[in-house]
């Protein structure tokens, strides 16, 4: 389903756009239905055969296996998966706006890397008992990576393209520190770091959850707000400083708010590649370049790719788990191109 | 003492040794861990050995003197290791710096049978190094490796103590767990968290051979990740968490063995597992759940599985004569918990 379309009569011009705003809406709705089936459905299979039924039964119950099995296995699995993709895709669609670059992500301007190794120096210095501390590790290198990418862009006045390119060597070098701690780690300290290449949603509890939605939930209001901002940005500094946006501000703002998030997302989960860079792509070849339908349509999709990829990461083999990075590429690249060939070319 | 009989024994040891030294050059064929037949030429004199595993073996042949090149863990624990600390290191188990390898020039490489990869014996052969891998954790084939060892290094008689002893303490528990006709389920974690041990992983046979019958067996992967809803739905009647502190000889507190217990006790639902719910749940230090000293493992898991059969088992007993008969340190640390007896 495509939303987006031009006005082509300059006279229907309000009501045209009224009615791409109501399509928009109606299939964001659409895109919230599909999350929550989504989500009945991770509820509903899994390594033991509790079906759908049993599943509401098990919720209605205090105690017993069943409520075990989805309440505190299930439930926190999924709960997870939604954040790690509406965190990863929120951040990636904010910092394609920032940059103007269709290339950047968490990932492609080493801010995942960053909060990655940070979360990984967290795990090994408290021995991966304290979420704090490593939600706090993983936000500080983040936001470092990010001050870091921003200051060569302010000091240098270097294009977007050359950010990407100190945002990708940055992510070379947080990958190689990551790989000297585990080179220099013990067996049990490459074992949990190694998680952090697959990703992995198994750990995650309630606990971490909280820190987790503390991270990614507040920042998500603002950014929306900032909406009509970002696609002023999207036209350029100069002409987005024309229509009264404070672009320092914003950016600076902004990226600070995607650091956050990201270090969110990925902290309890280790590394999910890709959700960061294609969702919003996805989104923005579904309901175009808008902010304010774009970033909640990345939020969403990004949930849903991530839940489906969980649900199908730990029921294709049972009872092993594929890591669930393996699987959102799976998943999401072959979607990815079926909508670039099919879309015109210069949708961004 | 008279002097006659001083000379005596001085002269048996001058033989033993110019035996030893004076050794033909010979080729010998050995199968190794990958189930190859590899010639090597002996004697071997000098020896670099890239896992701890081969070591304690080395040590077990009396033939630390041969030893000039370790793997990057054994300064780190000089109390294990006195005599073997101070050896040149040539970097990590499955990464060795071929350099430093070359150097020493050792006639032959131990390492285990996947890692490092094939590369280790392109770059080495060609300098004239020979590298024999062996994979001494894996209990199934760790006697017949030792004999092959004891061969090659001409220390057939050290091999054979050693493994007499091991099959008496093998057989021992085997006489007892037979009199148990229940065999326990059991969930044995690998280092990483929700990572099970699955056939072909040296942990796997040990509970086989202890007398559990593993949750894991019908997996294809010697480490899988399963879903911990897999491990709820299959209600384990023991579990056994494998941890690599590297500690464990100079430790005196059983507190980190205690807190990794306490952590998988509280995992999300994991309180209607039967393990759980009779606080069947244990830590084993990877210490002895790899190499020869993997029978006071088995010892453990034994006593574990099947408590009333194996009450007069005494691990640490066993435990006490491995270091001190066969490795020739002082027997202390924590290796598991809780330890009841």
């Amino acid at each position: 389903m495509v939303v987006s379309r031009s006005c082509s009569s300059p006279r229907n011009t309000i009501a045209s756009y009224r009615s791409i705003t109501k399509k928009k809406i109606v299939f964001l709705c659409l895109l919230l239905g599909i999350l929550l089936i989504t989500i009945l459905i991770g509820l509903a299979v899994g390594a033991s055969s509790l079906d759908l039924s049993s599943v509401f039964s098990a919720l209605m119950r205090e105690d017993g296996l069943a409520r075990s099995i989805v309440v505190e296995l299930r439930l926190p699995r999924i709960t997870v998966a939604v954040l790690a993709g509406w965190g990863l895709a929120l951040s990636g669609a904010v910092t394609q706006a920032i940059l103007r670059n269709p290339l950047a992500s968490p990932f492609t301007l080493g801010v995942a890397s960053g909060a990655g190794f940070g979360a990984v120096l967290g795990i090994l210095m408290g021995h991966g008992l304290h979420q704090w501390l490593i939600a706090s590790s993983a936000f500080g290198f983040a936001l470092l990576t990010s001050f870091f990418i921003l200051l060569v862009a302010q000091l240098k006045n270097v294009s977007s393209e050359t950010m990407i390119l100190a945002g990708v060597a940055t992510m070379f070098f947080f990958s190689s520190l990551t790989s000297f701690v585990q080179y220099l780690g013990t067996m049990e300290e490459v074992h949990e770091i190694t998680f952090w290449f697959f990703g992995s949603l198994s750990r995650a509890g309630w606990q971490e959850i909280g820190v987790a939605l503390l991270m990614i939930a507040p920042p998500t209001p603002l950014l929306m707000k900032w909406a009509w901002s970002f696609n002023a940005l999207m036209a350029g500094d100069e002409s987005a400083k024309t229509l009264g946006v404070n672009v320092w501000r914003i950016r600076l703002g902004g990226i600070l708010l995607a650091s956050l998030i990201t270090a969110g997302a990925i902290c309890f989960t280790g590394i999910i590649g890709f959700v960061g860079l294609v969702a919003p792509h996805i989104a923005r070849m579904l309901v175009g370049s808008d902010h304010r339908f774009l970033l909640p349509t990345s939020v969403l999709l990004g949930a849903i790719l991530v839940v489906n990829a969980d649900t199908l990461s730990r029921t294709l083999w049972v009872p092993q788990v594929i890591p669930i990075g393996i699987v959102t590429s799976f998943l999401g690249v072959p979607f990815f191109f079926y909508l670039l060939m099919k879309r015109r070319r210069d949708y961004w | 003492m008279t002097l006659n009989k001083v000379l005596s024994i001085l002269l048996i040891l001058l033989c033993t040794v110019s035996g030893r030294l004076k050794a033909k050059a010979t080729t010998q064929i050995v199968v190794d861990a990958r189930g190859r037949s590899v010639q090597i030429h002996c004697p071997i004199r000098r020896l670099v050995s890239l896992n701890e595993d081969s070591l304690e073996v080395i040590r077990i042949l009396h033939a630390q003197n041969l030893v000039v090149g370790v793997d990057n863990r054994i300064p780190g624990r000089p109390f294990f290791w006195p005599v073997l600390k101070n050896r040149p290191t040539v970097g990590k188990w499955n990464e060795p710096s071929y350099e430093r390898i070359a150097i020493l020039h050792p006639d032959l490489v131990l390492s285990y049978g996947n890692r490092p990869g094939l590369e280790l014996e392109k770059k080495l052969g060609p300098l004239g190094i020979q590298v024999l891998r062996l994979d001494f954790y894996k209990m199934l084939s760790m006697p017949r490796e030792i004999k092959t060892l004891g061969m090659l290094l001409n220390r057939e008689r050290e091999a054979e103590i050693f493994l007499k002893w091991y099959h008496r303490k093998l057989d021992l528990i085997q006489d007892l767990i037979k009199k148990d006709p229940h065999q326990p389920r059991i969930y044995l974690e690998s280092y990483s968290n929700y990572h099970a041990l699955g056939p072909s992983s040296g942990g796997y046979e040990m509970g086989v051979l202890a007398g559990g019958q593993n949750i894991a067996s019908h997996l294809s992967i010697p480490y899988p990740e399963v879903t911990p809803e897999w491990v709820l739905t299959r209600n384990p009647d023991v579990i056994i968490k494998t941890v690599s502190s590297m500690a464990a000889y100079r430790s005196g507190n059983p507190e980190t063995l205690r807190k990794i217990r306490d952590r998988i006790i509280h995992r999300p639902g994991w309180r209607n597992i039967r393990a759980v719910k009779t606080g069947r749940v244990y830590v084993m230090e990877s210490d002895i759940c790899a190499g020869p000293s993997a029978i006071i493992g088995i010892a453990y898991m034994a006593k574990w599985f099947h408590p009333r059969q194996c009450s007069d088992l005494n691990p640490e007993e066993i435990h006490r004569q491995y270091l001190e008969q066969f490795q020739g340190v002082a027997y202390r640390g924590i290796y598991v918990y809780p330890n009841e007896h």
